[in-house]
């Protein structure tokens, strides 16, 4: 089933909720509505149910105004799940997912027939749910009620499935098997799917595409690597984030930079010499003080290389698997000049990165202060057969100071101005 | 979870559920016909009573009753009689008002008495009596006055719970306990300002079957039957209801029309009741709990099972007021509070307790 929203407009007494809401749904798409709380999705979500009366040929249901249906039609072809369902009345499950079959009994003076007891015993049996039928729904746990409840969505024989942050109040076991579930019932059943959905992550991995709503506007819709970049959800969410890309799954992810607000850059330069990902939290704190930090030689493929990317700092690559060059080499050795001090990271030192050491060392002969963060049990780092271990040793013996952890380090730096 | 677990539902649970229900239904029905029997011999001149001397035998009682004939014909046949029907019709007629009432405000401690409506119907009827439209008028008159003050109660009621359009449950339901005690408050009130009409406005406030008569149950008969009808035929509705106004939008009911609907039902069934024999209370709340405890939750078996144990439970309660002090008889809603509270709180606890079992 096809929907199409066409400028959606809403109010709330005053209040305007959604102004000119456009886009489509194709017919088996699994689509997100996402966007801050009080962005309208809950009530654009309502409008397409017709729980909320939107005004006419503003939602086209396979291309005819929602309102051209009875309330029993749309209630055959939609199917909804609420945030949460709790009731102090006692019902079993099984009739909760019974109820699903009302839009379906012709008349109030009929029972149930047999065949509607078989449409809930598949919809039972689909969810798992069949397990504890006799049970009393409000003693179930969260996500066994939740799929109830969706046993009771599926009873309806819907279309479309319309979910209103169906995982909100589930532990993380919980919200995969639902979004599991809801999938299946995509791709297997060809039930289209709009769900307004909180967590990005979830929505990236499962939506087709998404769309995200700011301030009851669209602001952007698409896959869900086109709408979550981090400009769009910096303007949307107001917060920084980084993305990934899951692993296993290949789906986009996002990550909060933990919001420290931008405090005074006074731009003392730090170059950070790293690698094997040892730099990441190093790199962070003093960018999150104010330094100008600069890195390297790290490879491409290093965690370092992509965090100093994410904090837009310079780094000097290195093409994985290989030596340090002579050219990464002297520019390492340039940006070391340039800073006011070095700081280096217990990472791990093969024959591929054994120069940055001997950077490290030239950067003290010059007179460079070096700062080399070391926990006291640390496993060694060494994998150039001790020459790594004499050369730290000689680098303490020069005056280069030692910290145990990154606080240490940021206390023990020298004071911004007077350098 | 083991898959072979007890609360596996088979082919055979679910093709005997509609005929379990049927079972129930009859049980209830011939409970409630042994409780009229029953009720018909419990009296002051037995066979089962306090009397010492002259004691009506269970054969005259059954001649009196079953051919109208014999010396006790009289007090069968024009008080007992009706006394007991009334106490049936009325306590099914609250029963089954307060199981659509706790379905509509969505919390198991509404009934007719505690959201106002009983009071609002009270004061109709009183203020009708004291300006003389009593029932000896006609018996048309008490109930309706006390069906346009009990209407118009629920919809203060319901207006007060309604905040931009959009009613909350919670709201409605202290807006009740409010209404009812304002309007307690007059009927009160009115009492200090007729005192020679004490005694007739007590009886609002107390509740008795005294003055039952043919023509009361012929009206509360007719209110009843139509009311129980009305809520029973939407008792999926009320289920879905239930589950929240989107839920049952979405599942084809008009969660708004069914509430009104519901509320003028139970605001009928309630009055008429009410306008003949003040205000009972605790029928309306304990009744559809008990049977909910006992058969679930689905309105399609709690309606019809509420209304039908309603009426044994007034029956049987009013059988205890008449007789258990006598040579006086004790207000009846005494005894629906004595006998209801403690066997509630039996249920409550049983239930909850089998409940961790399961």
């Amino acid at each position: 089933m096809s929907l199409q929203i066409k400028e959606l407009s809403f109010s709330f007494g005053d209040k305007k909720v959604l102004k000119g809401v456009s886009f489509e749904v194709a017919d088996g798409e699994f689509i997100g509505l996402m966007g801050p709380n009080g962005s309208g999705k809950t009530t654009l979500l309502r409008c397409m149910m017709d729980y909320l009366p939107a005004e006419s040929e503003t939602v086209l249901v396979d291309m005819k105004p929602i309102h051209t249906f009875t309330q029993r039609e749309l209630a055959r072809m939609f199917a909804v799940v609420p945030q949460s369902s709790t009731t102090d009345f006692t019902f079993t499950a099984y009739d909760i997912v019974m109820m699903g079959r009302i839009p379906h009994i012709s008349s109030r003076f009929v029972g149930e027939s047999k065949a509607d007891a078989e449409v809930v015993r598949k919809a039972m049996e689909t969810t798992d749910t069949l397990r504890f039928a006799t049970r009393v729904f409000s003693e179930l746990s969260g996500g066994e009620r939740q799929r109830v409840i969706i046993a009771r969505a599926i009873a309806q024989q819907p279309k479309a499935l319309l979910l209103d942050e169906p995982t909100v109040y589930l532990d993380i076991n919980g919200q995969f098997e639902i979004m599991d579930l809801i999938k299946k019932l995509n791709k297997e059943d060809g039930i289209t799917v709009v769900a307004v959905l909180h967590d990005v992550n979830l929505a990236a991995r499962y939506c087709d595409r998404i769309a995200l709503l700011n301030d009851g506007v669209v602001e952007s819709i698409g896959t869900p690597k086109e709408v979550l970049t981090p400009d769009t959800i910096q303007s949307v969410y107001g917060i920084e984030v980084v993305i990934r890309k899951d692993p296993f799954t290949q789906a986009v992810y996002v990550m909060p930079r933990t919001s420290v607000p931008s405090i005074h850059r006074h731009g003392t330069r730090v170059h950070l010499i790293s690698g094997g990902g040892t730099g990441g939290p190093i790199m962070k704190a003093l960018h999150d003080q104010g330094y100008s930090v600069s890195t390297g030689v790290v490879n491409v493929l290093d965690d370092d290389f992509v965090s100093a990317k994410d904090l837009h700092i310079p780094a000097v690559a290195e093409v994985p698997f290989s030596q340090v060059s002579e050219e990464a080499h002297s520019e390492n050795l340039r940006l070391i000049s340039e800073s006011s001090f070095v700081v280096v990271s217990s990472f791990p030192v093969g024959p591929g990165n054994f120069r940055n050491l001997e950077a490290v060392k030239a950067a003290l002969d010059s007179g460079k202060r070096v700062f080399i963060v070391r926990p006291k049990e640390v496993p060694s780092i060494d994998f150039v057969g001790g020459k790594a271990d004499a050369l730290i040793a000689g680098l303490i013996n020069s005056g280069a100071t030692i910290t145990e952890d990154i606080s240490e380090l940021l206390v023990g730096l020298p004071e911004r101005r007077a350098v | 979870m083991d898959t072979s677990s007890p609360n596996e539902l088979t082919n055979d649970d679910l093709s005997s559920v509609s005929r379990r229900r049927m079972l129930i239904l009859l049980g209830l029905a011939g409970l409630l016909a042994i409780s009229i029997l029953v009720a018909l011999f419990i009296g002051t001149l037995g066979p089962i009573g306090p009397a010492a001397q002259h004691r009506i035998s269970y054969g005259d009682a059954l001649k009196a009753i079953f051919s109208r004939s014999g010396e006790w014909e009289t007090i069968f046949w024009d008080v007992r009689i009706p006394r007991v029907l009334l106490a049936g019709l009325v306590g099914a007629a609250l029963a089954c008002a307060g199981t659509a009432m706790q379905a509509v405000f969505r919390n198991p401690l509404a009934d007719p008495f505690i959201i106002g409506v009983s009071s609002g119907a009270a004061l109709g009827a009183a203020t009708a009596g004291l300006i003389g439209l009593t029932a000896a008028v006609s018996v048309f008159l008490p109930p309706f006055f006390a069906f346009i003050t009990a209407l118009a109660t629920v919809f203060a009621v319901y207006a007060l719970g309604t905040v931009r359009g959009k009613v909350y449950a919670d709201t409605l339901l202290l807006s009740g306990v409010a209404v009812a005690a304002f309007l307690g408050a007059i009927v009160s009130f009115l009492i200090y300002f007729v005192r020679e009409q004490f005694h007739q406005l007590i009886f609002w406030l107390l509740g008795s079957l005294t003055l039952a008569s043919w023509d009361m149950v012929l009206v509360v008969f007719i209110a009843t039957v139509i009311g129980s009808l009305l809520i029973f035929l939407h008792g999926r509705d009320l289920n879905a209801l239930l589950l929240g106004d989107e839920t049952a939008h979405n599942l084809g009911v008009d969660p708004e029309f069914l509430r009104k609907l519901m509320l003028g039902v139970a605001a009928l069934m309630t009055a008429t009741a009410v306008a003949f024999t003040g205000i009972i209370g605790f029928v309306g709340l304990i009744v559809p709990h008990m049977m909910r405890l006992v058969f679930g939750a689905d309105h399609r078996i709690l309606v019809p099972a509420s209304t039908l144990f309603g009426g044994v439970f007034l029956i049987l309660c009013d059988a205890v007021a008449r007789t258990v002090a006598a040579p006086t008889e004790l207000p009846v809603g005494v005894i629906t509070a004595l006998c209801g509270g403690p066997f509630f709180i039996y249920l409550l606890r049983r239930s909850r307790l089998g409940g961790e079992q399961r």
